[in-house]
C-alpha cells in the first residue's frame, strides 16, 4: 500500500473519525499528484504559507529547509507574493547536513549543539556536498575540533539560505519550518545573518500539511455556503 | 465524492490547420534536397542577427541550425566543456554526430554549403571556430553597443562585406532592387506574425502557446512563402474561432531562445493550467517585432532594424526591459516566466534588471534556469504550480 494511504488510515484511527465522514482531502508536497484519495493537489509553497500564517498571523516570510530542498517564501496576509526554491543541489538543504555530519561521525541532530559550542568556527569552502565531505575529513585530520567544523557546516547552509531570503526581501516576522528548523545551530546562524528572531512552530515539519488541511476546510465551507444560498427562499419583491 | 483532482484534460486550442503542419518538416527537407540538386546554394544560420533579406537577395536559401534536442548534447561534450549553454552543445553535437538521422528537430548540416554565423555570446563564437573545421563558417561581426550611431555604421559595413561573401557564394549580384524585394517579403512575414500575436490578446486566446511555438521554431527553417501560407491559415482560423473556454492565468515567457525540439518549460506551463500568450524570445517577439523601413537605403535600413533586436549579448540593452513591460501591458499578462538556459550568462544576469522593472508594475516573475534534460521536470512543475496558485490568489 502507498505510504500516504497508510498514514491516512492511521490518522483516522487516531482522530476517531471514519473515512466516510471526510468530505475533502488536499494533497501537498512531492508526489502530491499521485495521492489517489485526494480531491485536490496544492503545491507545498502555497500550503506552507497558509499553515504558518495560521500559527503566526503576522508572518511576512517563511524559510523552509527540508531534506531535499530549501525554499524561502514572502507572505502577505496568508498569501504567497514571491518565492525562491533551491532543489538543484544538496547545498543549503538537510541532505548537506546529513552527509557532512556522517563524515564528522556525529548525528545530524547533534550538529547544531556542537556548532553552538564552537569558539573559532572554520570556514567550509565547498558548496558541493561531495567535496564538503572530503573537506571535513581533511579538517579532522588536521586536528580541528568537531565543534569548529560543525559550526562551519552550519554556517555554510545558513549562508546559502540567507542569500535566497535576502533576494526576496525577508526582513521581519519570519518563520522557520521544515526538518532543519529543529536544529538550534542553524536557527541561530540564520538569525545572525538576517538580523531577525525566527519563529519556529512547535511542529515545524507539518506546517505544509496544516496549510493543506486549512485549504480543504475553506473549500468545504465555501461549498456549504453556496449550497445554503441556493436553497434560501426567494426574496420578496 | 466528486473527484476534482487537477484537471488533466486541458481544453486544447489546437486549430484544425495545424494538422496540415505536421509534414511541413519533411516537405521542406524534400524541397531543399531538390534545390540543392539544382545547384541552389543553401546556408545555415544560428541567430536573428543574420539578415534573411541578404541571403535571399543573393538567390540562396537558408535553414536554421539551432539545436533544441538533448540527445546530441553529450556527443558535443567530447569536444566542448560541460558548463556551456545546452543550445550550443546540442547544435555542435549534431555536426559531429553521424547518427543524426533527421528527426523533427535535427539540424540539417548535410544540406548546406556554408554556415553564416555571428559574433554574439562567447560560447557561440568559440563553437563557430571549431565548426569551421567541418563546414566553411562565415562570421558576421557585431558591435556591442547597438544604439550608438557608430554601432549602426559598423554593422552596416559588416553587412556590406557579408553581401560580398554571399555574391561570391552564389554568383548573383545583390542589387538594391533585389534587396528591396526581399525586405518587402520579410516585412510581410513579420506583419503576419503581428496579426497572429494580436489574436493572442483575446481572453482566452484562440490558440495555445505551444502551438505558436512549434510554428515559430520553424520560422527560419521553412521557406518564407510556406511560413506565410501557414500563418495566414492560422490567423484565418483563429479569427473565426468563437471566444469560449475558461479563463486561465496568462503567462508570458521571456528569455533564452527555445530551439526546435525544446518545449519542456512551455509544456509544463500549459499542462499545469496556464496559457502562454506571448514570448519575449528569439522564438517569439524578438524575431519579428520591428519592421525594416522600406523607404530608406536598403542596407542601411536593414542594419537599423537588426540593431534593434533586444538581445542580451548587447549592452546596455535597455530596450529589452522596456519591450517586456510593453508586452506585459499589451497582452494583459498575469505573470512572467523568466526562462534561461544554464550557463547563458547574458540572459541570466539580465534577469535582475527585468525583475526590478517588473516589481515596479507588480507583475509576478518566476525564474527558471534549466537545460535540455528531463531530470528537473518535477521540480519545475512544483514551482509553476506555486506560481499559478499565487496568481490565482492575488486580489
Ligand atoms: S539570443 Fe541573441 S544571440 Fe541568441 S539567437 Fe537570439 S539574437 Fe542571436
Ligand atoms: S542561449 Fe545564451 S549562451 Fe546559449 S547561445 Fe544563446 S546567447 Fe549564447
Amino acid at each position: 500500500m502507498h505510504v500516504a494511504e497508510t498514514i491516512y488510515r492511521a490518522v483516522q484511527v487516531d482522530a476517531g473519525i471514519r473515512g466516510g465522514d471526510i468530505e475533502n482531502v488536499v494533497a501537498t508536497g512531492y508526489g502530491r499528484e499521485s495521492i489517489e484519495f485526494a480531491n485536490k493537489a496544492v503545491s507545498e509553497i502555497t500550503t506552507h504559507a497558509a499553515g504558518v500564517s495560521y500559527l503566526f498571523p503576522d508572518v511576512k516570510g517563511v524559510i523552509d529547509i527540508g531534506g531535499q530542498d530549501s525554499k524561502v517564501i514572502a507572505v502577505e496576509k496568508g498569501r504567497v507574493v514571491d518565492f525562491l526554491m533551491n532543489d538543484k543541489c544538496a547545498a543549503g538543504t538537510g541532505k548537506f547536513l546529513e552527509f557532512t555530519a556522517k563524515a564528522l561521525e556525529v548525528s545530524t541532530e547533534a550538529l547544531g549543539g556542537l556548532a553552538l559550542a564552537s569558539r573559532t568556527p572554520v570556514s567550509i569552502s565547498s558548496m558541493c556536498t561531495v567535496f564538503a565531505e572530503s573537506e571535513v575529513i581533511s579538517l579532522r585530520a588536521r586536528g580541528i575540533t568537531k565543534e569548529d567544523i560543525a559550526a562551519g557546516l552550519v554556517e555554510s547552509v545558513a549562508q546559502r539560505v540567507s542569500v535566497m531570503a535576502k533576494q526576496i526581501g525577508l526582513k521581519e516576522n519570519v518563520a522557520f519550518v521544515g526538518g532543519v528548523a529543529k536544529n538550534a545551530g542553524i536557527k541561530a546562524a540564520l538569525e545572525r545573518k538576517l538580523g531577525v528572531t525566527l519563529f519556529v512552530p512547535f511542529e515545524p515539519q507539518i506546517t505544509g500539511a496544516l496549510g493543506a488541511a486549512l485549504r480543504g476546510k475553506a473549500q468545504v465551507l465555501a461549498g456549504h455556503e453556496a449550497l445554503l444560498r441556493s436553497c434560501a427562499p426567494p426574496s420578496k419583491r | 465524492m466528486v473527484r476534482t483532482l487537477r484537471e488533466s484534460s486541458i481544453t486544447t486550442y489546437t486549430l484544425q490547420c495545424l494538422s496540415d503542419f505536421e509534414d511541413a518538416y519533411q516537405r521542406r527537407i524534400n524541397e531543399l534536397t531538390a534545390r540543392r540538386n539544382q545547384a541552389r546554394k543553401i546556408v545555415g544560420t544560428f541567430c536573428l542577427f543574420v539578415p534573411d533579406e541578404i541571403i535571399y537577395a543573393a538567390g540562396a536559401d537558408r535553414v536554421i541550425l539551432c539545436g533544441g534536442r538533448n540527445a546530441t548534447v553529450s556527443l558535443a561534450e567530447e569536444y566542448l566543456p560541460r558548463n556551456i549553454c545546452p543550445l550550443v552543445k546540442s547544435s555542435f553535437g549534431s555536426v559531429v554526430s553521424t547518427e543524426c538521422s533527421g528527426g523533427d528537430a535535427c539540424p540539417h548540416f548535410n544540406l548546406i554549403d556554408m554556415v553564416v554565423a555571428e559574433a554574439t555570446c562567447d560560447a557561440k563564437k568559440k563553437m563557430y571556430e571549431l565548426l569551421n573545421e567541418y563546414i566553411p563558417t562565415y562570421v558576421i561581426d557585431l558591435p556591442q553597443k547597438p544604439d550608438s550611431p557608430a554601432g549602426i555604421a559598423y554593422y552596416t559595413v559588416q553587412l556590406e562585406q557579408f553581401t560580398d561573401a554571399m555574391e561570391g557564394l552564389t554568383g548573383t549580384l545583390i542589387t538594391d532592387d533585389r534587396l528591396r524585394r526581399e525586405i518587402k517579403s520579410a516585412n510581410e512575414t513579420r506583419s503576419l506574425l503581428h496579426r497572429l500575436y494580436e489574436l493572442r490578446r483575446r481572453d482566452p486566446p484562440p490558440i495555445r502557446g505551444l502551438d505558436v511555438l512549434t510554428v515559430l521554431q520553424k520560422q527560419f527553417f521553412l521557406s518564407p512563402e510556406e511560413l506565410r501560407r501557414i500563418l495566414r491559415q492560422l490567423c484565418d482560423e483563429a479569427e473565426r474561432k468563437p471566444n469560449e473556454g475558461a479563463r486561465k492565468p496568462r503567462i508570458m515567457i521571456s528569455g533564452c531562445p527555445m530551439a526546435g525540439g525544446n518545449i519542456k518549460v512551455p509544456k509544463i506551463i500549459e499542462d499545469r493550467g496556464g496559457v502562454i500568450v506571448v514570448e519575449e524570445s528569439c522564438t517569439g517577439t524578438r524575431a519579428f517585432w520591428n519592421l525594416v523601413d522600406e523607404h530608406k537605403d536598403p542596407l542601411r535600413a536593414i542594419a537599423e532594424r537588426y540593431m534593434q533586436i533586444p538581445c542580451s549579448c548587447m549592452t546596455p540593452n535597455e530596450w529589452r526591459t522596456e519591450h517586456i513591460r510593453e508586452l506585459v501591458e499589451r497582452f494583459n499578462v498575469d505573470g512572467v516566466v523568466y526562462y534561461t538556459l544554464q550557463s547563458c550568462h547574458a540572459y541570466n544576469i539580465e534577469r535582475f534588471r527585468v525583475q526590478q522593472a517588473l516589481k515596479e508594475t507588480h507583475t509576478p516573475l518566476l525564474a527558471i534556469e534549466t537545460d535540455y534534460s528531463d531530470s528537473d521536470v518535477e521540480q519545475i512543475a512544483t514551482r509553476v504550480d506555486a506560481f499559478m496558485e499565487m496568481i490565482a490568489s492575488s486580489p
